[in-house]
């Protein structure tokens, strides 16, 4: 293998200066999650390429996605040129509007504007007020050089929550799942339906947002939940935050999407207590899923003993895929996580809590090494001289991890162009084994 | 207005230019026509053709998206920065994918690591500027990669703070061993695709192409497009090395010396001929390369011919006839029988007709081809229109009459529309047209992923010839998908648009800005 010269000793002088960092701009997060809200039509107010860039670069990163009837070549964009960056957009971006009000259906117009009218400084408050009356329509300043993707996430959740809802009386028993981002998580549309299920057991009316059909008249609900449960150390905090300012809503979090049963049991005791549903009736759901789910873990013991009993493990991902996963594989299936890479810059604020469930989390002697790093580059160089023997991480380790590290990969964390994700979860009771199966079947064969 | 007072082509490319004149300008481009291709004809040649906009437009590729950051990645020793916010560059993150699944028994080198950096222009980076930040990447990426050269890919946001590129690239190219290449992709320079790719070559032209040492008689340059694949290079390379000739395949998956090598070269042969244009031109004017626009090598007869015109370049006429007549002894007959199973598609001789989406290569080279095939095209569909192809498409309706031309940067309402109108018994489809694959006829992709290494999946030359009409054949063997897709779900767009004429319903007439 080709080897890049080892670092010298001299750290860049720009932090941001990285190779090919694994999420895309706030531009694209707000578009992104704009289009897992069914019936909700994205209107780019950018250049011509930003949509595009993002079919390629996300929804194809995400498990090969295709992006749907509002996503990718279908979504109204202004196209932006020269002569708009001199005269304005505003009048480009009218037309746009009123054209896809006529062309488009939608209970939902979200106008998602990018880098170039923010220099240019078009009042996109003032073209979108324009429209009062015609329909809903919300606008989201998102230029692609604020932030990325999980910036774009909250921003479109703050356009929602400031231009879309309204008081609402709240329900028992109702509860909204946030920090779950569409397609940067990749198995965000079967965790999401998970939950829903799950929490269903209890009686628990969980409001997931996307993908579901009614999806506008869902957001619009957002207020009604008497509890926000956000399931990530640090996505989706913000809106939850902003949701608690606006509507007095009590939220809880949990470090991930709760994946395989022990953590399923955990977070299901957790919501239960919280929304004070007796200990009795969870208990009896835990001990039921639980005994199905061990009982089906049987099958796939000879192939994890005889296959690869107890490997040294690399993790690289985003902080929820990781949380979740790692824990999973060191608490019930006897994996040793050697090193781990957060790859998605969450704030320092989050860290001690993220290494906490990492380390104290774990059921190891051994607890693995813990870095940040978004640097694909250095991400590489990280995984030099160590021994494990399997790695799981995103399909940009996945050449690496054949040619170079000769260890078993299997992609979990975006991006992801090597797999298709579509309904696919490791969520839940079932998911771990699903997870096994995933994993597994990188490595087994005959006796 | 006399006729040769108006402009069509820019004859001459300047290099003493940071980058090229837009396509517009250069060759009086545009992304929005509908109606008889004789018309678009008679008004380019007056010099009245006219970019207008649209009210209703949809998301498709810039000049830097559109595409070029994905072929520049695959240069193998050379590194990117993109001088953007993040998201311009997310469409490169499959970089470390591209053509690992070729294997090394088709000649794919075993060791190959492609690598891009960028420099995530922030909110600082826009008050402040940041060329500090990109002269930093730069030094950066040669500590990391030592490569021979570095690529930089600018951006909307680094265009309008005006960033003074040029500047920051002389300060530290004398201590940079990489060529330093920076490329003028900003998004909103034009609204032509191919702007893009006329940026790249200029910098190559500017950079990177070095004088030549010594003329290498049996080099071909030829430029390769996205969507030919692994065998298609093979195949091209096989044809010509029974010539005696040898490739130099650029930009996808070249070494830095191919191009700087690119002046050595006894001719360029296009694959695409308005792709390649803006390199051909260059090369001839600075380097005294010759080349030729016409035709591609798609199809028999266009195979002929450009085995024909490479000959006469190389002095190698008779190796050509010779490499031409045992082709066809080979291939012929599979032709044949391609064209005999189209022929029993439908009833009383009437033709299966595809409709494709193109860019203007496939456009003209696809007539001769389809016409082998025995199809035909419902009409044509093509990304934009240039100048550069304006002698050549008079010639196509010579050939073959009038059509009707549909000219649209994939807008995937507008393909839609036509798809629906039209009805064609075959729609050609790359993965950019909306819901217009959903459809109770055929539906098939228009090229096949990058890397295949299949020989299905190849294109060029006579073996691609046959191969690709074997391929149309097997998109009749099943509508399923599309059927099913049209029955249970959702079209994106209201039923009264399908009803009207013109796909183009919302050109905006209030603002037509001359080109």
């Amino acid at each position: 293998m080709t080897e890049a010269k080892t670092i010298v000793e001299d750290a860049p002088s720009y932090l941001e200066v990285v190779e090919a960092p694994r999420w895309t701009c706030s531009l694209g997060g707000a578009y992104i999650t704009t289009t897992a809200v069914y019936d909700a039509v994205p209107i780019l107010h950018s250049g011509a390429g930003c949509g595009i860039a993002q079919l390629l670069g996300v929804y194809y990163a995400a498990g090969e996605n295709a992006a749907g009837g509002q996503g990718g070549t279908s979504t109204p964009c202004s196209c932006l040129i020269e002569k708009h960056v001199i005269f304005g957009g505003e009048d480009k971006l009218r037309k746009l509007i009123d054209s896809t009000l006529q062309m488009m259906e939608g209970d939902l117009y979200v106008v998602i504007s990018g880098c170039v009218p923010a220099l240019i400084g078009d009042d996109i408050e003032a073209v979108v007020k324009e429209f009062k009356g015609k329909g809903d329509i919300i606008f989201v300043n998102s230029a692609g050089f604020k932030g990325n993707t999980f910036d774009g996430y909250e921003d479109f959740f703050g356009a929602v929550i400031d231009q879309l809802l309204e008081p609402r009386k709240q329900e028992k028993k109702v509860v909204n799942i946030l920090g779950v981002v569409p397609f940067q998580h990749l198995f965000w549309k079967g965790d999401l339906n998970t939950v829903k299920e799950l929490l269903a057991k209890l009686g628990i009316k969980a409001n997931i947002l996307f993908t579901q059909f009614d999806g506008v008249k869902k957001l619009k609900e957002i207020p009604e939940a008497e509890l926000n449960i956000v399931l990530s150390t640090w996505n989706g905090h913000k809106t939850a935050k902003k949701l608690k300012e606006t509507f007095d809503q009590d939220y809880i979090s949990f470090p991930s999407v709760p994946i395989g049963p022990k953590q399923t049991s955990e977070f299901l005791r957790a919501v239960a207590k919280k929304l004070e549903i007796p200990a009795i009736e969870v208990e009896a759901l835990i001990a039921e899923e639980e005994r199905r789910a061990y009982r089906w873990v049987e099958y796939l013991t000879d192939a994890i003993i005889i296959g690869m009993p107890r490997p040294y493990a690399a993790f690289i991902g985003d902080t929820n895929t990781i949380i979740g996963i790692t824990k999973f594989l060191a608490n019930e299936a006897g994996y040793l996580p050697e090193i781990i890479q957060i790859t998605d810059e969450p704030p320092e604020e989050s860290r001690d809590l993220i290494i906490r469930e990492l380390t104290d989390g774990i059921e190891s002697v051994l607890k693995p090494e813990i870095i940040f790093e978004k640097d694909t580059f250095r991400i590489r160089e990280n995984l030099r001289n160590r021994s494990f023997q399997v790695m799981l991480a995103t399909s940009l380790e996945k050449w690496p991890a054949a040619k170079e590290f000769a260890v078993s990969h299997l992609s979990i964390a975006f991006p992801t162009y090597d797999r298709v994700i579509v309904e696919k979860t490791y969520a839940g009771y079932r998911g771990g084994t699903g997870l096994l199966e995933d994993l597994l079947s990188k490595y087994v064969g005959p006796l | 207005m006399q006729e040769s007072e108006v402009h069509l082509v820019n004859e001459k490319i300047d290099l003493s230019e940071n980058t090229c004149p837009n396509r517009e300008e250069r060759a009086n481009g545009i992304n929005l026509y509908y109606g008889k291709a004789s018309d678009l004809v008679k008004d380019a040649r007056a010099g009245k053709l006219k970019q207008c906009d649209r009210k209703f437009q949809q998301t498709s590729g810039c000049t830097l998206n559109f595409y070029l950051t994905v072929r520049v990645n695959t240069i193998r020793d050379a590194s990117i920065i993109y001088h953007a916010p993040v998201g311009c560059s997310c469409p490169s993150l499959g970089y470390r994918e591209m053509f690992q699944h070729i294997p090394a028994s088709l000649g794919a080198p075993e060791n190959y690591d492609l690598h891009w950096m960028t420099t995530s222009m922030n909110e600082k980076d826009m008050v402040y500027g940041s060329t500090d930040k990109l002269k930093a990447a730069i030094k950066e990426a040669e500590r990391r990669y030592s490569p021979k050269a570095i690529f930089i890919l600018t951006s909307c946001a680094s265009g309008i703070i005006g960033e003074d590129i040029e500047g920051a690239v002389n300060e530290v190219q004398p201590d940079t061993r990489a060529t330093i290449v920076p490329i003028h992709c900003e998004g909103i320079r034009s609204r032509l695709v191919q702007t893009g790719y006329d940026a790249f070559w200029h910098a190559i032209l500017k950079y990177l192409v070095k004088e030549p040492k010594k003329k290498q008689k049996d080099l071909v340059n030829v430029a390769s497009m996205l969507s030919y694949t692994w065998q298609d290079r093979l195949e091209i390379k096989r044809l010509l090395g029974r010539m005696g000739l040898r490739v130099n395949y650029v930009p996808e998956f070249a070494s830095v010396e191919q191009f700087e090598q690119l002046s050595e070269a006894a001719v360029t042969a296009p694959l695409c001929p308005t792709y390649t244009d803006y390199l051909s031109r260059g090369l001839e004017q600075e380097y005294g390369v010759p080349y030729f626009m016409y035709p591609s090598p798609m199809g028999f007869a266009n195979t002929d011919g450009w085995l024909r015109e490479i000959a006469k370049h190389t002095g190698k006429e008779k190796e050509a006839e010779i490499v031409i007549a045992e082709e066809h002894k080979k291939w012929d007959p599979k032709l044949k029988a391609i064209k005999e199973e189209f022929s029993k598609l439908k009833p009383n001789g009437e033709k299966v007709e595809i409709l494709g989406a193109l860019g203007q290569g496939r456009l003209l080279a696809q007539v001769s081809y389809f016409d082998e095939l025995g199809v035909k095209s419902s009409a044509a569909m093509c990304q934009d229109y240039d100048n550069l192809i304006l002698e050549e498409l008079e010639k196509v309706l010579e050939t073959v009459g009038d059509f009707n031309i549909l000219v649209n940067t994939f807008q995937a309402a507008e393909q839609a529309h036509i798809n629906r109108r039209l009805d064609p018994d075959m729609t050609l489809t790359c993965p950019f047209q909306g819901s217009s694959y959903k459809r109770l006829k055929g539906v098939t992709r228009v090229h096949a992923l990058r890397g295949d290494p299949n020989l299905w999946a190849q294109q060029s030359a006579y073996a691609g010839a046959v191969a690709y009409g074997n391929f149309l054949l097997q998109g009749f063997k099943s509508t399923s998908l599309q059927r099913t897709m049209k029955a249970k779900t959702k079209d994106g767009y209201r039923s009264w648009y399908y009803e009207q004429e013109n796909p183009i319903f919302f050109i905006d007439n209030d603002e037509a800005v001359s080109t």
